[in-house]
């Protein structure tokens, strides 16, 4: 039991060292930040002029042709969500799981997750060509013929998922967000900073610490995160719907829904450390987030890569035992069609590569596993698009098959988006509390300090 | 504006119309184990109006403060089924009874399909009301209280651990309830004042102009859609997207530039047959037998009354017109044509199917010529083939072969039974 | 925001650690009336006269039904070692007890060799060898659908299921003497490939066991749909064991109310999972409408069984996950061990919807034979898991996170 001088020691130690990130002068800013802040400017703005560029002129200037309906704008979408995914599971289902290690990362994670489906949503959004309609029509009102949304669609589902994932991890965020925006406000206020204190202190929603109110809040909290569970299962279910509900083959399999969660969080989880291993060296957060809580990262991504596998693996054998000729050559065609090298990438990056991570060198060496994990990111990137141009470009007729290469657009699309993913990151860092300081006191073994109690 | 510190004295000068009024006290503590002890002496000492504060939620100190469970989950419950209840009702209603249509053959209400988004609205609501439940029942938000009057406080959301008790509350005496926080083992106690005057407790302008100004520049998009929507003009569409409204694409009969006569639409490309449209069934296409008119009906014709009654339905929505409903070319467009005189033009009546007498003589005609004069026509009779696909054709032919006998039978060809009944 | 310990509770005071006597009356009635039931059912079945169909669906019926049991208890095993769970210590011994049933199943198991080796359709068409050279499909699939292959499998299967429980079990019942830290991070970092090779080993025994009863019919999730229904019964039959077992006086402090009300939330949370899982597999066949896939479900949704399938989805997943819902409920031993009794008897009917319509797709037929194949080999598995766990304590004394786990706390 540490002393009440320690405790608050330490307390004092993770607000100082949370918020000088924020509120430190721009000067003392790290020069990588702003190197980063340019570059991910840079994408940004290619991601506005993409944009713009697709909604002047259509749909062609990318490379979806018939049959290649989908191709990187789905591929696009899905990587993201799947990129989002892992925040929600490290807010949400490490807090059910009472894994304590999650205080450290869990803040920057969840922000991760909604500039994350941010990024995700503006595909489908945009793949309609014109937008401004599909906005819409995707909602419950009647269009122009007094019809209704078709709500038999997985597409409709993906609007409601979508839309209801983004709400729900924003109001998640939200809600750890005002203890620590009370931290920001009243250190403000102790330095007369009557601006910023005033900004901050709105956003705090007059937060003061109230133990009637931590108790409402603590049951919010558990509700919430019990809610977000079942919902990022569900939210990726529903995009695997988008694919598996047809009768495609290799799209038209049972085992996509978990298949698609299990892909999703292994690669959401790759982006956390990419983002928070030189994050911490940068702002000094070694202490708070620690080797040991990288090594349970690492751990999940292998555990997660093993369910990806196990997928493949499935899928490759009721292939072959459902005797289903079309079922049969998609596979085949899959690993030595025209496709084979996104297909053994896919297959390296997501199977091969995490092995590395039984070893605790790996796990623990932080070059290492950013190479790694953006060899992963890269891996399940190739995943989705495997998953739509093998089925597409080689449908049941063969008088339609094509082949499917992307246009400067689609790619600059892309790294647009990653463009607009660090910029917001970077902002958020900069502006916001990038670790729960509330929860990584309230799990610290000082939160024990003091005489003790007679309770429980 | 906002930081005048309220201090203990006094004699201090209050601004003009304004009432000094005493909160209560706040005490600091040194460390969460000693919170909690405090607390639940407070506690046992029956106050009500009273709080702890801590930058962290204390483990125990819900029991310590006796809080009681909050009615939360259930309004989140109740929450959640309504979003269940909103999204079935809400996808039966607008795809099963207001616009009800088919999608892939499911039913109108499909359930299995609706499951998902039941769901995410089931999770929606719960979460709203998780949220905005849980502000309200802490009445949040609340940015100015008494208590952040004191500088002390401030740590409150960083490393410190205070109760505070009010003194409106039944039990607060100054000295005594001061003495039990220190007994308790404050290690700070201080009065929290504030001033009831409204200058203080103000919006401050800034921020009130920034409110305003926000809210009038959001209605600018809205007041310009309105006058859109309501207004006429004579000029132009402005077009925002030319490339999506003017596309490169050619429409059906216009120009193109790339093909040497420079019209937009093309025949189908020599030595190439559409899929379907390979027709290489002679009989059953074009009623041709070896080169000859057919003079059976081809194998996918089922020999049947269905057929001849098919075949009569048929007859009579397209050929009745001009042969008249017994096939004897007396149809009303005949019978309009000699009313306005159409004769003395070169009309020419149409063809008497059924008459054996007939110049053109249908009647030994074989089912194949039939077949093809309904096709493609003849004489002024246009083609039919792209209005009445092969098997009504076929159909056609087998009626009229049935209505040719029936205008040349004699009383043996009646069954018996059916004999009385012909007048 | 929850944790784990208090700073002061109560240590354990000495338990009743062990069966006792009770091990033996035990293993004398499930032995008992194992054999007898069985017989009974055997003779019963070959009475009916149709070939031994009717007893081997049942057979395969409560094989699966018990087998899910006791891999249910080998992943609340391996699991446990694998994340270093805390809460589960005190309980994690009787889940080694129960997958002690692993070579008793295996026994059972052998009773399906018969079809096998007389080549009779009487449970897997494709077992029959002029089924499957009629049949193209089968024909097709005879490269993994053949007895001899069948039999290996089986048998790796169980290899790696008995190596898995030996070797964990071992572990902990040699930490009862050492209390040795050292067997911990060993058979935690063993944990990891016995997850994968207790994945693969289980989806496709689900494929084997249970999907063959369809040879035309493959659903890549079947392997998950099966672990879904081991991983709820195992925290139900816990739940279950630890209430019969400190209404017996042993254990009385070990498992807590803390340890029900995990116990309780896991089962609900598979419950969720379970549903998901289904729901998956069959909202997908059903959209899709493909022939082939949707014979499955179509004797499931338009005959006689529609009502079983109705049954399941309100009884299975609607009145449990609702049920079981409130802490109140989870945290009250008596209440929570009427409700895994419950959920134990909806997994049965779980296991009875997916084997039974192979044996009679228009009707939905129960038959007491059903109950004797379900007491026959209950009672075996009880006998084998009681024999192999021995003298064993119902605790694992000197887990280094027994301590913790004891002033377990939720929130």
């Amino acid at each position: 039991m540490s002393s009440p001088a320690e405790a608050t020691e330490y307390f004092q130690h993770v607000t100082d060292t949370v918020c000088d990130i924020v509120e430190r002068p721009w000067r003392r800013m790290p020069k990588a930040w702003y190197v980063a802040l340019a570059i991910s400017l840079c994408g940004a703005g290619l991601l506005l002029i993409s944009l713009t560029k697709l909604v002047l002129t259509g749909i062609g200037i990318w490379g979806n042709n018939n049959t290649e309906g989908w191709a990187w704008d789905i591929t696009n979408f899905v990587f993201w969500i799947g990129i989002g995914h892992a925040g929600t599971l490290i807010s949400a289902i490490l807090f059910l799981m009472r894994q304590k290690w999650r205080t450290s990362i869990n803040r920057a994670a969840e922000a991760m997750t909604i500039f994350a489906v941010i990024c995700a949503g503006i595909f489908p959004l945009f793949h309609t060509g014109r937008p401004w309609f599909a906005a819409y029509w995707l909602l419950p009102l009647p269009n122009d013929m007094s019809i209704w949304p078709q709500f038999r669609s997985p597409l409709m589902w993906d609007v409601f998922a979508v839309s209801t994932y983004l709400t729900i991890s924003a109001l998640f965020w939200y809600v750890g967000l005002v203890p620590d925006l009370a931290t920001l406000r009243d250190r403000f206020v102790a330095r007369g900073l009557n601006v910023r204190a005033a900004i901050y202190g709105a956003l705090a929603l007059g937060w003061r610490g109230s133990a009637r109110q931590w108790h409402r809040f603590e049951k919010a909290y558990l509700i919430l995160a019990a809610l977000s569970t079942p919902l990022v299962l569900s939210v990726h279910s529903v995009v695997s719907f988008d694919f598996a509900v047809g009768q495609t083959p290799g799209w038209h399999t049972t085992i996509f829904p978990p298949y698609f969660v299990a892909g999703a969080i292994f690669s959401g989880f790759a982006m956390v450390l990419t983002l928070m291993i030189p994050a911490r060296y940068l702002f000094g957060l070694k202490e708070i987030v620690r080797v040991d809580h990288i090594e349970a990262m690492c751990k999940i991504l292998l555990a997660t890569s093993m369910m990806v596998g196990f997928a493949y693996g499935t899928e490759f054998f009721i292939a072959w035992y459902s005797g289903n000729p079309y079922e049969q050559f998609t596979f085949l065609n899959r690993a030595f069609g025209p496709f084979a090298w996104a297909y053994w990438t896919m297959v390296t990056c997501n199977v091969i590569v995490p092995q590395a991570f039984w070893f605790k060198r790996c796990r623990t060496n932080p070059y290492i596993i950013v190479f790694l994990c953006i060899l992963v990111n890269i891996g399940m990137w190739f995943e989705r698009f495997v998953i739509i141009a093998t089925s597409l470009t080689r449908t049941w007729i063969p008088s339609s098959w094509h082949y499917y290469q992307p246009t400067f657009w689609d790619i600059s699309t892309l790294i647009g988006s990653f463009g607009l993913f660090f910029t917001l990151f970077l902002l958020f860092m900069r502006f916001l509390p990038a670790v729960a300081m509330f929860e990584v006191k309230f799990a610290s073994d000082h939160a024990h300090a003091g005489p003790a109690t007679a309770h429980h | 504006m906002e930081k005048d510190q309220v201090d203990m004295d006094p004699n201090r000068l209050l601004p003009a119309g304004s009432e000094d009024v005493f909160y209560g006290l706040v005490a600091e503590y040194d460390s969460p184990g000693s919170l909690v002890l405090a607390a639940e002496q407070v506690r046992d000492a029956g106050y009500e109006q009273w709080d702890s504060h801590s930058p962290f939620p204390v483990h125990g100190i819900d029991p310590a403060m006796g809080i009681r469970p909050t009615i939360l989950p259930i309004l989140v419950f109740a929450g959640g089924i309504t979003g269940t209840a909103l999204a079935i009702l809400m996808q039966w209603w607008m795809n099963a009874w207001e616009w009800h249509w088919v999608a892939s053959g499911k039913p109108y209400f499909s359930l299995p399909q609706q499951i998902p988004i039941a769901f995410e609205l089931t999770v929606l609501l719960a979460g709203f009301t998780t949220f905005f439940g849980m502000w309200g029942l802490n009445k949040l938000p609340q940015v100015w209280h008494p208590l952040f009057k004191r500088d002390r406080f401030l740590r409150a959301t960083n490393d410190g651990f205070f109760i505070s008790v009010e003194s409106k509350d039944p039990k607060f005496d100054r000295a005594a309830t001061e003495r039990l926080l220190r007994d308790a083992g404050a290690t700070a106690i201080e009065e929290v004042h504030y001033t009831t005057s409204t200058d203080l407790r103000t919006v401050p302008r800034p921020i009130l102009g920034f409110i305003l100004a926000t809210s009038v520049l959001a209605m600018v998009p809205f007041a310009f859609i309105a006058k859109w929507r309501t207004t006429h003009s004579t000029e132009p569409h402005h077009y925002i997207v030319p490339d999506m409204d003017f596309q490169v694409s050619r429409r059906p009969q216009s120009e193109s530039s790339i093909f040497p006569d420079e019209r937009a639409s093309r025949t189908g490309v020599d030595g190439t047959v559409a899929r379907g449209e390979l027709r290489d069934d002679d009989h059953f296409y074009h009623g041709l037998v070896d080169g000859k008119w057919a003079s059976t009906f081809p194998p996918q014709i089922e020999l049947s009354e269905r057929t001849i009654r098919r075949g009569q339905q048929r007859f009579t929505i397209y050929c009745t017109p001009c042969h008249g409903q017994a096939g004897q070319g007396n149809g009303m467009i005949q019978v309009r044509a000699l009313a306005v005189g159409a004769a003395a033009t070169g009309w020419v009546q149409p063809t008497n199917l059924v008459d054996t007498a007939a110049q053109a003589n249908p009647t030994r005609q074989p089912h194949g010529q039939l077949f093809n004069t309904i096709s493609n026509g003849i004489r002024t009779m246009p083609a039919y083939k792209s209005q009445i696909p092969e098997e009504d054709r076929w159909a056609i032919v087998m009626y009229l072969r049935a209505l040719q006998r029936s205008r040349n039978a004699s009383i043996e060809d009646v069954p018996p039974s059916k004999r009385p009944t012909i007048r | 925001m929850t944790s784990n310990d208090s700073p002061l509770a109560p240590k354990a005071p000495p338990d009743k650690l062990l069966l006792g006597p009770a091990a033996a009356r035990l293993k004398g009635l499930g032995l008992t009336a194992g054999v007898v039931c069985l017989v009974i059912a055997i003779v019963w079945g070959v009475a009916l006269g149709d070939d031994m169909r009717r007893f081997f669906h049942s057979y395969l019926f409560a094989f699966t039904y018990f087998l899910s049991f006791a891999l249910g208890a080998l992943f609340y095993v391996i699991i446990h070692h694998l994340v270093g769970a805390t809460w589960s210590v005190t309980s994690r011994r009787l889940a080694e007890i129960v997958t002690g049933a692993f070579p008793a199943l295996f026994v059972i198991m052998l009773g399906l060799a018969v079809p096998l080796l007389l080549g009779s359709k009487s449970l897997y068409l494709w077992m029959d060898h002029d089924v499957v050279a009629s049949d193209h499909i089968l024909h097709a699939k005879a490269g993994y659908l053949n007895a001899p292959f069948f039999a290996i499998r089986m048998l790796i299967y169980f290899a790696v299921w008995i190596g898995l429980s030996r070797y964990f079990m071992k572990g902990s019942v040699d930490q009862d003497q050492s209390g040795d830290p050292a067997i911990s991070q060993r058979l935690r970092a063993r944990s990891g490939p016995a997850t994968i090779a207790y994945a693969l080993t289980t989806a496709w025994a689900g494929f084997d066991l249970l999907m063959s009863l369809y040879p035309h019919w493959f659903s890549t999730i079947f392997g998950v749909y099966y672990f879904a229904g081991c991983a709820i019964s195992v925290y139900c039959i816990l739940a279950l064991m630890s209430f019969a077992l400190q209404r017996s006086g042993r254990l009385v402090s070990a498992i807590s109310v803390e340890h029900y009300h995990d116990m309780g939330k896991m089962a609900n949370a598979f419950t969720l999972f379970w549903a998901y899982i289904g729901f998956s597999q069959f909202m997908l066949i059903w959209a899709a409408n493909i022939p082939e896939e949707s014979t499955f479900f179509r004797p499931r949704m338009f005959t006689e069984w529609k009502w079983m399938s109705l049954a399941l989805i309100l009884l299975h997943f609607v009145v449990p996950f609702v049920g079981m819902m409130s802490r109140h409920v989870k945290r009250n031993p008596p209440f929570l061990a009427a409700w895994a009794v419950y959920m134990l008897m909806v997994h049965a009917l779980d296991l009875f919807w997916i084997v039974m319509p192979a044996y009679s797709p228009d009707k939905m037929v129960v038959h007491p034979m059903d109950f004797l194949c379900l007491v026959g080999v209950g009672g075996l598995c009880l006998f084998g898991a009681l024999a192999a766990a021995g003298n064993v304590k119902l605790l694992a004394v000197r887990d280094p996170r027994l301590e913790a786990s004891l002033r377990f706390v939720n929130q």
